[in-house]
């Protein structure tokens, strides 16, 4: 299906933004989104969501879990 | 005995500590401990879950380490052992079922055309901004939770974890087309509940 509308255009996305759409949808996708001010914003918050959900979840190990963690390990490899 | 490990890939490593080299074994765990941490968290949800996965992953690894062949980067065939043993682990704590997340996906009129105007069809990107970042931190731990499980791994080893999209399919045994297909309708649901948050219909 060729993206002459947004839904199409939604439908095809994340292949536009890999870079693995046929030459002829990519430009029917890019022709669509320059004249449709809908299809920029959604495409604006598409692309911020990924690094808005890494960025808030993301969670580290204290020190002294890590300290733990391998203290457990190399009790365990010594055993091995 | 002290050994070079330092600068030394994980592949060389990961045959050192096959050979019972403590120093190789405790470097691939230091070089790995974060990512492996990290990965579970996003996929178990919670710190105390995500510490068991952590060393569960790394005693499957020291007792596999002898079948490693070198046919995948060390990298990828790790974060397979890390995922399958985070999911594992979830299933056997019977976490509550996911609920549908398709009251998120976009929605379009009869022509194809978007519903909802520039302002609100673009007010996910600006979630950081005007939520409280823990609250924002908590409601998205859910959100990917509630993702099908399918739809889970591959966002969370995508895009948060950032790997290649041929890699991520490597680690999960699936084509990249199917891979960015789980990934897309993972951003749509995770966009729409963004919306949601902020008040706006998805």
């Amino acid at each position: 299906m060729k993206p002459s509308t947004c839904q199409a255009g939604v439908h095809r996305l994340m292949e536009y933004l890999e870079g693995t759409l046929p030459t002829d949808v990519r430009a029917e996708l890019e022709s669509h989104v320059a004249g449709c001010p809908l299809c920029r914003a959604f495409v604006a918050s598409y692309v911020a969501t990924p690094r808005i959900v890494r960025s808030v979840t993301e969670h580290a190990p204290t020190a002294e879990q890590l300290r733990s963690l391998r203290a457990f390990l190399q009790s365990q490899h010594g055993r091995g | 005995m002290v050994t070079q490990t330092t600068g030394t890939s994980d592949e060389a490593l990961a045959r050192r500590a096959a050979a019972k080299d403590s120093d190789a074994f405790d470097e691939l765990v230091v070089r790995y401990q974060h990512r492996v941490y990290r990965l579970a968290f996003r996929l178990v949800g919670n710190d105390q879950d995500a510490l068991d996965v952590t060393q569960d992953v790394f005693l499957q690894l020291f007792r596999r380490l002898h079948t490693f062949r070198g046919e995948s980067r060390f990298g990828t065939w790790l974060y397979r052992i890390a995922t399958n043993t985070a999911l594992m682990h979830r299933r056997a704590r019977a976490r509550r079922p996911t609920e549908p997340l398709e009251e998120y996906l976009p929605r379009f009129d009869s022509s194809g055309s978007h519903c909802g105007t520039p302002e609100e069809l673009q007010v996910a990107e600006r979630a950081e901004e005007l939520l409280d970042r823990q609250l924002l931190g908590q409601r998205m731990m859910r959100a990917i939770e509630q993702l099908p499980e399918g739809y889970r791994v591959a966002f969370v080893l995508r895009d948060l974890e950032e790997l290649p999209t041929e890699e991520v399919a490597a680690t999960l045994g699936l084509k990249p087309a199917t891979v960015r297909q789980r990934v897309h309708r993972a951003r749509l649901m995770l966009r729409g509940c963004l919306s949601d948050l902020l008040g706006v219909q998805p």
